[in-house]
């Protein structure tokens, strides 16, 4: 156990409805009682063809290869209580480490499985990919613990480029507490794919840093609510440096009694101009018990750039509706067309075409009944 | 490229020596509220409730949300009651010399004639002047000030006094209750329609001084109000307080106007409050222009209680050096079918800062709302900052809302293309500027957006390319 997390993670108070974050937030049924005597060692499943030189394995088994960037990102001054637990209990997890100018064709593909219903986990990731160079990793994370906390650490060194897809199908009885955060360098490149699906409750903290010149971003998510699950999204497109580029889209859509609290920002620093930042979250709400709140937020200290952010809260539109029918569509059929349309835009980002299938079969299971 | 002051000469930054008819000690004391309460001969309820806004006050905190203003205030070393004035009158004549002279200088009397339907002048905590022409007085309209409306048609006034804004509502709207003074009090009958605008100007000229001024407008069924109101200060080396409350009823099928050109001195700290219950059918404009102040804290909302209101913010904020701006407005759902619409403009340069700040909320009650809003920033310069935290809260699938918001510099392409026709930079720059205000200053009365025109006046003379 890191004493010093833990410590922290005591201190730190939970969030209650008072805190902006959590306001519409139930966490009567989170259990945090002998949370450190619960946690689960953490097994993970590799696929994929790992070329010479990649290292693409257990954390655990890697600690030397892992050292240069391991916590260098989830620190000690992490604010939120839940990240604290993670840092303070996490022991193992999956390592991808792409050394210099070397290209992974394939994807690599990474599932923690997570059985044990009353159990906790907290597994960590770390992906380093050294300059030049390029990968594709799929993560995956099922199962039904109780309480779930993860950290994965991304570091996109100069001119590499990183295709990631992540998604999460838990029970309907866990709860999710996600950080993912990625460090692109200059010319670097990463590209997520984010897919919320599972869980009582999954709060997902998604962030890049944008740090050397010439960097993009591109961060596309899709949440998926139904019954009472509770969904929250909050990123953060950092740009510490100009002439950057990051771009976002996230996309839920909410049924039956479904709770989401999307909380986006983009942070330009001071001196660095040129930055370009688009901020996008759309929200499809399917009934009238949904509670859907977003909240984008700018915060801007240069003035050479273009930051731009929309949101929108809707339902399925009438007149299309009107016209998919008059076409011979059932209202069934027009409804799910038009769900499909709606979460296409992220579905085409993904570019593995077997993960993309299963993206949408969730979707079908989910939502378009 | 270096500009100018964003905003022009502070030509309102003097200060008069004026006669002190009242003046209490310094600092937050019950004491205070009972001297305010027998000058005033105001009736035990509002003694009572004075006193109980006083304990809120002090007990309440700042919410999370708002930055700063923790540390700022000494609210112990400002002045709660000044008054070189006795009473209000209703003729211009009937004003003291002195305080007409100060009015003169501002340019108040002067517009009466020309445009207004009535025009108010507070100095410090009292009003000096309340007056309305005599074609609305026949038709049952009323303008006073606020004290004058409790003592003339209390129940009128106490029907309404407080029940959108309790001082339970936030810290500085506790503040205004207990140590309120001045302001306006308007009531348009059923049916009747206010064409010219009611003016109002809130002048300070003490030091370290709070102003509280009070405004109740009742818009009766079907009629129509537009209510205008200026401000400024001296410049002064010490800081002083401003925070106000407005109260607006629009009832049924009734429309109301409100217009503000905020240009306070970058002594003050502007905190206020306002907010329109609006009933059915009805609507709502807030034209909110801010331009001056130390910091501003301002939300102008709209509570949508009837079916089918229709709530608009315009909001013009202009951050110049020393400033920041957190201005927005709040959409605020209860009733069915109802509308709304936020269009918010910020220019900050020179350091200073500007943030929008919205809330549009739908409860559970409200089915097929729509709302858009819409925010633009311009920065300047690499020293100053922009800001933008919308927060929507929905409830249900039926409300459609969407927010956009776009930040920029002025693009370069746009100077490219003015000064390729033979504009100077510093009049191109001038012009986008103008054009990007465009939308809202064409809102405003005439003599206003000449105003506004002035206040916003890029002074780019012997700058640097």
């Amino acid at each position: 156990m890191n004493q010093t997390a833990w410590q922290r993670y005591q201190q730190l108070p939970l969030p209650t409805r008072r805190d902006v974050d959590w306001q519409h937030f139930d966490l009567r049924g989170l259990k945090l009682d002998n949370i450190e005597k619960r946690a689960q060692p953490v097994t993970v499943k590799l696929s994929g063809k790992v070329p010479t030189g990649v290292i693409f394995g257990e954390l655990a088994k890697h600690r030397d290869a892992a050292k240069s960037h391991l916590g260098k990102s989830i620190t000690i001054e992490e604010r939120h209580k839940f990240t604290a637990l993670h840092d303070a209990l996490w022991d193992n997890g999956a390592i991808l480490y792409v050394p210099r100018d070397v290209r992974v064709t394939e994807p690599l593909e990474v599932t923690y499985d997570l059985p044990n219903h009353g159990s906790a986990s907290f597994p960590r990731t770390l992906v380093v990919l050294e300059p030049g160079a390029e990968a594709t990793l799929v993560q995956k994370f099922t199962g039904s613990p109780a309480v779930h906390a993860s950290g994965t650490e991304v570091f996109v060194q100069r001119g590499a480029r990183l295709h990631y897809v992540s998604m999460q199908n838990f029970a309907p009885t866990t709860y999710d507490f996600t950080l993912k955060r990625a460090h692109v360098a200059q010319d670097a490149e990463v590209d997520w794919v984010i897919g919320m699906f599972g869980g009582a409750l999954a709060r997902y903290d998604i962030e890049c840093v944008m740090e050397g010149r010439g960097g993009t971003s591109f961060m596309y998510g899709v949440g998926l609510g139904e019954n009472k699950q509770q969904l929250g999204q909050f990123t953060r497109q950092h740009h510490q440096t100009g002439d950057t580029t990051s771009d976002l889209l996230f996309k839920n859509v909410l049924r039956d009694q479904a709770v989401s609290n999307y909380t986006g920002t983009i942070k330009v620093e001071k001196d660095s101009n040129g930055t370009n930042a688009y901020q996008s979250n759309r929200n499809l709400v399917l009934s009238d018990k949904v509670q859907c709140d977003t909240r984008p937020i700018l915060e801007i200290e240069s003035n050479q750039l273009r930051c731009t952010h929309g949101a929108t809260v809707g339902r399925l539109d009438d007149n299309q509706l009107f016209y998919l029918r008059s076409r011979g569509l059932s209202l069934t059929q027009a409804r799910q067309a038009l769900i499909e349309a709606f979460l296409e835009p992220i579905l085409a980002r993904i570019q593995i075409e077997s993960v993309r299938e299963e993206f949408s079969r969730l979707i079908h299971a989910k939502v378009i009944r | 490229m270096s500009a100018e002051l964003l905003r022009g000469p502070y030509k309102e930054g003097f200060h008069d020596d004026l006669p002190v008819v009242h003046k209490v000690p310094k600092g937050l004391k019950h004491e205070v509220v009972d001297y305010m309460c027998d000058v005033k001969k105001e009736p035990d309820w509002m003694r009572e409730f004075r006193h109980r806004s006083l304990d809120l006050f002090l007990k309440q905190g700042l919410p999370e949300w708002l930055p700063g203003l923790r540390d700022e205030i000494d609210y112990d070393d400002i002045t709660y009651y000044v008054s070189p004035v006795a009473k209000s009158e209703r003729r211009w004549e009937d004003v003291p010399e002195e305080i007409r002279r100060t009015y003169d200088k501002l340019g108040i009397a002067k517009e009466e004639q020309k445009l207004l339907g009535g025009l108010g002048a507070q100095i410090d905590s009292e009003m000096a002047y309340h007056n309305i022409q005599e074609s609305l007085a026949k038709k049952g309209v009323i303008f006073l000030s606020c004290d004058d409306g409790m003592k003339e048609f209390p129940d009128l006034f106490k029907e309404h006094f407080s029940k959108s804004i309790p001082p339970e509502d936030n810290k500085f709207a506790a503040l205004n209750s207990a140590f309120w003074s001045g302001g306006s009090f308007v009531y348009v009958p059923k049916g009747v329609k206010c064409d010219v605008p009611l003016s109002v100007y809130f002048r300070i000229n003490a030091e370290q001084f709070g102003q509280f001024e009070r405004t109740l407008i009742i818009v009766d069924d079907d009629a129509f109000c537009h209510y205008v109101e200026g401000c400024s200060a001296p410049v002064y080396t010490t800081n002083s307080l401003h925070s106000a409350v407005v109260e607006i009823f629009v009832k049924n099928r009734a429309r109301c106007r409100y217009t503000t050109i905020q240009n306070w001195s970058t002594d003050v700290y502007n905190l206020v409050t306002k907010r329109a219950m609006l009933y059915e059918k009805s609507v709502m404009e807030w034209v909110d222009g801010n331009l001056g102040s130390k910091r501003t804290v301002k939300y102008p909302s709209c509570y949508m209680l009837g079916e089918g209101g229709h709530g608009e913010v315009l909001s013009l904020a202009s951050a110049d050096k020393g400033m920041w701006q957190d201005a927005g407005a709040k959409m605020v759902f209860f009733a069915p079918n109802c509308t709304a619409r936020i269009n918010s403009k910020s220019i900050s340069g020179h350091g200073g800062r500007s943030s929008y700040r919205g809330l549009v909320q739908v409860r559970d009650q409200a089915k097929n709302c729509r709302v858009q809003v819409n925010c633009d920033a311009l920065i300047l310069d690499d020293k100053s900052r922009s800001d933008t935290y919308p927060v929507m809260e929905i409830k249900g699938d039926l409300a459609t809302v969407e927010h956009e918001a776009s930040v920029s510099n002025v693009s370069e392409e746009q100077l490219f293309y003015l000064m390729s026709r033979g504009i100077k930079k510093e009049e191109a720059i001038s012009l986008i500027v103008n054009g990007f205000i465009e939308p809202i200053v064409k809102e405003l009365p005439m003599e206003f957006a000449v105003e506004i025109n002035r206040l916003i006046n890029l002074q780019m003379e012997g700058s640097v390319g």
